[in-house]
């Protein structure tokens, strides 16, 4: 399969970036890993005249700890978030979305840049960056702006990042003590998978009381974008940390917080039901990761 | 445009005028006829065009030619020494972890890069090292084989 | 039993050395100067009428060397088997499926072919399509061929013994229903080829393909030429499993663009023309009523199947009858119905995959057998070693089991899985099952009626140097027959595996039906032990005359002559040999003479030394129509153990382990086997848990790619328990025979018994998706609510 011809850019650093991409406009695509886009152009599915480069770029693909948050270079690849100790420490949930995307070629190569501005509802990093409340960092020439995760994603494939800006990067705050996460996605086979299903939970508690103070569930795949399960973190609110709100909670982010279609991987009938299953699943996991913590 | 990129390719250095749309796997077999690195999908789904490029695997089908400039890249061709197969290569052969052998360059690659980086990988650890390496012949027995045959 | 020196060991393949270096070439390693590149036309539409197709833009555009439509390639109708050729190299006047050929280009370069392809002008006018079994068999439904009204490819009706009788004897009854989903061989390496004209008018096609011998004739029957003139040649090939057992349209256009250009033209399928040509396992949609007395014997089987085929026969007519004959067995079963119909439909054609026709109908069977085993109170594998066939024994359907070690397999499972311990004493979740089956070793007649052998082989000395070459045009797709032939041919010489060089895949070299029926090992081998020992005889007849012994004292073993009395005096003819190789520092001077010398000797006496083998099969199988189809000269079994874990809440199947012991006759290289056995078993799991290929509404693949047709990877293998179960196979050379099919028939039904076992349910339908187990463990706990 040939690529289509186009022309190559290689900026050696962010402002150069933003001059290419405030000059160019729709008529350059940002290529990062390269795991998707090129794919893409190959099928023929997206067509540019201009590819920009971030990866000679080093300033975006640092992971970098600050006082109370981390910053993760929008082009730091899920090998290396992988990799890192502080994530593997802190960021359970994100750590196992990097290590469940793809195989370990793809591994090498996807960012998490790339995974979150493809926007995919079923993106393996997403419901991560969703329920530590990240931020994504945005660049356009002489402009910075902050968005919540929440408000990133508008649509399957559609983010909120103007023809003229970067995706930079995501800060995380470090999760308080008696706090744990899980993530866990559901596929047909077990490498190489893009997702049925796929939950991760937040859950913070408080030792003294007993309850839970903290809750953030994300839902992939059932729904145009990975998505915050609003009345099931409600409904465990306040309660104590057991099996029995965590089944109440998984059962408000079934019955009403996802939103399944039903396409050639899966029902929408399914995957509600596995809404249920691993919200339940990850919260007890999360728990558990809380108590240690 | 072409453009000249320079690049190591098994410790050899090369220049080389690529067009940008000219991807890695197709400028080392087409370009350098080092035709043991495979392509079996061209979109990253089966790992045959598996190399190293400074120091980590990757689908060689799914990076272009020039971003490879000045890096160090390593091919199936690169591994057998002035002595003959490398050990990794020799267990390959003598467990029987080659069938049709369409698949083996990439997967003897990741091997390769998994015992470079982890001289004693688990069993979890071997399958996960060449879980993008899609083989359909073997049945992947005789690779788990051949690979721990070779933990130090 | 005899003892041997190369055959049944572990000897190192003779190919696996260049391919772990990179150094062994397939078809897109090769560069011909000169070369130009083709690209195909494909229809974008499932079912249309071609009003006109124009080139002109298309030729127009610079770097084009040709473009071709059914105006240079002519009418002529191939296919697989004769009496069924019902494709053009080109659609002429319509197009039956998304991926329908309609023209070719060659071009100076891949890009400018493909741009020229998108400049061919094609209109046309769209038909209703049909998809479904359903919808094609539809009164008024739109009909794909005037040959085939009612869109009926073919019908089977076979009935053996009584069945109607039958079944009124029986106490149990059990009637179930099971559907696949269409596969893709998913090999590795996509097909490609690249054609070329020498000026003598010779085309030589080098190609990936399972069949040089096939392709060749098809070639030249298309492209109206002699045989002779057409020269076949496989370079090593990123295996086949039946989807490139015949020629493809692809193959024919690159002929024929190199005979418009006379130049070498190459052409390669992307991974989604891979799946647009298909020609892999059919859909079937089986029913089967399996009658048993309560002691567990089993009385009759009553089966009928639907085959959902695709726009054209390719090897339809053959799979839907291997679809019904090849249950005749393991078991002893008087009574057998079948009624078989394959369906044309506006999708890709479906054709032959391992274990051809065979595999769904076993999946079904053996899952009744341990209903029947169940309701009764019987271990599953006693109700099979109870009704299984003996060594001799023929079918109701007239297959004879020449060798026949299913129960030996059964005892080696049970021992290797700890059967007796685990069965019933599982929690829920965790699930034991088992299966069996059997496959031909070679089919026992060619795809066209011809008398002709089935494979031929050359083993030629070296004139000098005791080097035997074998050559034999049977095609090494993988599965190691370079090897094993290579090890046949060192065991009937006599002289060490290292002393043998082997050249295949060429259709220069002889005849040989190639790669498919798992037919080599049996057939090919053979002829090679015919070749070897045609030529080791007429070295020993000049040793005998040269030494006045008799020749049937004269033997050769690792690579020494070897005599059954006294050694007699050899110094003359040493001698002889060290003066023609004056300067050699090693030359023999051990007590025996070597094979070295006595084949320069007998090289000397006689000129080469040519030794020829060949061989067809005894005339086998009933008179009844379609008896030739499940025919072979012997058979190969398996049985196999698979564990698995569900999980109760998602559905998901997790393989814990699979063990799996088969009968391949005498083992010619141990570790091949193994290889054949494992391969097989994860294409079976695949098939089980996560293969299907998925159309949308208009006919197209939705999963055109690896990504998203979800073959085995090496985090979903469990671990396999090989065990080689060997019986001596009075058909097969050495006693040998298949293991590459044999070994996937018991993986589908050996897993879908196992989650029985776990889960409570029976599920008819593949593949064992989370969400389809998740849907039945549902349904399953409504029904026990009730």
């Amino acid at each position: 399969m040939l690529l289509p011809m186009f022309e190559f850019h290689e900026p050696l650093s962010i402002e150069e970036a933003l001059e290419l991409k405030k000059k160019l406009g729709q008529n350059a695509r940002i290529l990062a890993g390269g795991t998707d886009l090129l794919v893409h152009l190959k099928k023929k599915l997206v067509k540019t005249d201009n590819l920009i480069s971030l990866s000679r770029i080093k300033a975006l693909s640092l992971i970098t700890e600050q006082k109370d948050s981390i910053f993760i270079g929008a082009c730091a690849t899920m090998a290396q978030i992988s990799r890192s100790p502080v994530i593997a420490k802190k960021f359970t949930a994100l750590k196992s979305g990097c290590d469940n995307l793809g195989n370990h070629l793809i591994r090498n190569r996807a960012t998490i840049g790339g995974n979150a501005c493809n926007a995919s509802p079923a993106g393996d990093t997403l419901p991560a960056l969703l329920i530590y409340d990240s931020v994504a960092l945005l660049e356009s020439y002489g402009k910075k702006r902050e968005i919540p995760i929440a408000d990133f994603f508008t649509g399957p494939g559609k983010s909120c990042i103007q023809p003229d800006e970067i995706l930079t990067g995501f800060r995380l705050p470090i999760p308080t003590d008696h706090s744990g996460a899980h993530y866990i996605q559901l596929g047909k086979r077990k490498s190489s998978e893009i997702n049925v299903v796929n939950v991760a939970s937040f859950l913070e508690y408080d030792p003294g009381t007993k309850k839970v103070i903290t809750t953030r569930i994300a839902l992939g795949s059932v729904a145009a974008t990975p998505i915050r399960a609003a009345r099931a973190e409600a409904a465990l609110l306040g309660q104590a940390p057991e099996e029995a709100s965590f089944f109440a909670a998984a059962e408000m982010a079934r019955r009403e917080d996802c939103r399944p279609i039903d396409d050639f991987r899966g029902t929408a009938g399914y995957r509600q039901a596995m809404v249920g299953v691993l919200t339940k699943r990850t919260l007890a996991t999360a728990y558990e990761r809380a108590k240690g913590a | 445009m072409k453009k000249i990129i320079s690049l190591t390719i098994n410790d050899q250095s090369h220049e080389i005028a690529v067009e940008p749309n000219i991807t890695l796997a197709d400028m080392l077999r087409y370009e350098l006829a080092l035709t043991g690195t495979k392509k079996g999908c061209d979109t990253g789904d089966c790992g045959a065009c598996t190399v190293i490029m400074d120091g980590d695997v990757v689908n060689s089908c799914l990076v272009l030619a020039i971003q490879a400039n000045g890096s160090v890249i390593e091919t199936i061709e690169g591994l057998s020494t002035d002595e003959g197969l490398s050990p990794l290569q020799e267990a390959f052969v003598e467990k029987g972890a080659i069938q049709c052998g369409f698949c083996s360059p990439g997967i003897i690659m990741s091997a390769k890069n998994l015992l470079d980086k982890n001289p004693n990988p688990t069993e979890d650890q071997i399958r996960e090292g060449v879980s993008g390496n899609l083989c359909r012949c073997t049945g992947y027995q005789k690779i788990f084989e051949a690979i721990e045959s070779q933990r130090s | 039993m005899k003892e041997f020196d190369i055959i049944s060991t572990r000897a190192h393949r003779i190919d696996t050395p260049d391919k772990a270096t990179g150094q062994a070439v397939f078809t897109d390693d090769i560069t011909r100067p000169g070369m130009l590149y083709g690209a195909l036309l494909q229809s974008p539409h499932a079912h249309a009428r071609i009003l006109s197709i124009d080139t002109s833009k298309a030729k127009a555009l610079a770097g084009v060397k040709s473009v071709i439509t059914h105006e240079q390639a002519g009418h002529i109708k191939y296919g697989v088997s004769p009496a069924r050729y019902d494709e053009t190299v080109f659609a002429i006047d319509k197009v039956r499926y998304i991926g329908d050929e309609i023209a070719a280009v060659a071009a100076v370069t891949l890009e400018i072919a493909l741009a020229a392809v998108e400049l061919i002008e094609v209109e046309y006018e769209i038909l209703p399509a049909v998809f479904t079994l359903e919808e094609a068999l539809k009164e008024g439904a739109p009909q794909l061929h005037e040959t085939s009204p009612g869109n009926l490819c073919a019908e089977v009706h076979q009935e053996f013994g009584d069945v109607a009788a039958a079944l009124k004897e029986c106490d149990i009854i059990k009637t179930s229903t099971m559907k696949n989903k269409r596969q893709d061989g998913a090999f590795i390496e996509m097909q490609g080829c690249i054609a070329e004209f020498d000026n003598r008018g010779v085309l030589t096609l080098v190609s990936s393909t399972q069949v040089p011998h096939y392709v060749q004739r098809t070639v030249a029957m298309v492209l109206g030429m002699d045989v002779g003139m057409v020269r076949v040649k496989k370079p090593y090939v990123g295996a086949g499993f039946g989807i490139k057992a015949a020629a493809n349209p692809m193959e024919l256009a690159c002929c024929i663009l190199a005979r418009e250009t006379r130049k070498p033209v190459k052409m390669n399928f992307t991974r989604k023309q891979v799946f647009m040509y298909a020609r892999a396992r059919h859909q079937f949609s089986h029913t089967i009523t399996t009658g048993a007395k309560k002691d567990g014997t089993l009385m009759a089987i009553k089966h009928e199947c639907w085959l959902d085929g695709g726009a054209y026969t390719s090897f339809g007519i053959a799979t839907v009858y291997y679809t019904g004959s090849l249950l005749g067995g393991p078991y002893k079963i008087a009574n057998m119905s079948y009624d078989g119909y394959r369906v044309y439909n506006n999708k890709p054609t479906c054709g032959a995959q391992r274990g051809h026709g065979a595999v769904i109908a076993r999946a079904l069977f053996e899952q009744q057998v341990d209903m029947i085993a169940e309701e009764i109170g019987m271990d599953p594998m006693e109700l099979r070693i109870k009704n299984m066939m003996d060594t001799g024994d023929t079918t109701c359907n007239d297959l004879n089991m020449s060798s026949f070690g299913m129960s030996e397999c059964i005892e080696a499972v049970r021992k290797g899985s700890d059967w007796d311990k685990k069965k019933g004493n599982m929690p829920t979740g965790k699930g034991i099952g088992m299966a069996c089956g059997f496959f031909v070793s070679g089919a026992g007649y060619p795809i066209y009626r011809s008398d002709t052998y089935h494979g031929t082989v050359i083993v030629k000395l070296t004139e000098d140097g005791g080097t035997a070459l074998v050559y034999t045009a049977s095609a090494e797709i993988g599965q190691g027959s370079d090897t094993a032939f290579a090890m046949i041919a060192a065991e009937a010489l006599g002289i060490p595996l290292d002393h043998v060089r082997l050249a295949s895949g060429d259709t220069d070299m002889g005849v040989d039906l190639g790669a498919y029926s798992s037919r080599q090992t049996l057939m090919t081998g053979h002829a090679t032990k015919d070749a070897a020992d045609h030529a080791k005889a007429q070295v020993l007849e000049v040793l005998a005359e040269q030494l006045s012994v008799p020749l049937k004292e004269l033997d050769i073993k690792n690579g020494f002559i070897t005599f059954a009395g006294d050694t007699p005096d050899f110094s003359a003819l040493r001698t002889r040999y060290i003066k023609e190789h004056r300067g050699w520092i090693d030359n023999p001077d051990s007590e025996h003479l070597t094979f070295k010398e006595a084949s320069r000797i007998a090289f000397l006496e006689k000129g080469s030394i040519v030794g020829t083998g060949k061989y067809k099969p005894h005339n086998l199988g009933g008179k009844f129509k379609g008896a030739a189809v499940g025919t072979s000269p012997a058979y190969g079994c398996s049985a196999q153990v698979a564990e698995v874990t569900v999980d109760m809440e998602t559905g998901q199947v997790t393989i814990d382990s699979i063990t799996d012991a088969h009968d391949c006759g005498k083992a010619i290289n141990l570790t091949s086997v193994e290889g054949q056995m494992e391969g097989s078993v994860s294409m079976g799991i695949g098939e089980a848990m996560h293969e299907e290929v998925i159309f949308n509404d208009k006919g197209q693949v939705l999963n055109a790619d690896l990504a998203e047709y979800k073959i085995v990877t090496s985090m979903d293998m469990p671990r396999i328990k090989a065990i080689v179960v060997e019986s001596d196979e009075p058909n097969g050379p050495y006693g040998a025979k298949e293991v590459g099919e044999g070994a996937i028939m018991p993986t589908i039904p050996a897993i879908l018994n196992a989650v029985y076992n776990a889960a409570g349910v029976r599920i008819n339908e593949l593949p064992l998706t989370p969400e389809r187990v998740y849907f039945a463990i549902q349904d399953y706990k409504d029904r026990m609510a009730k």
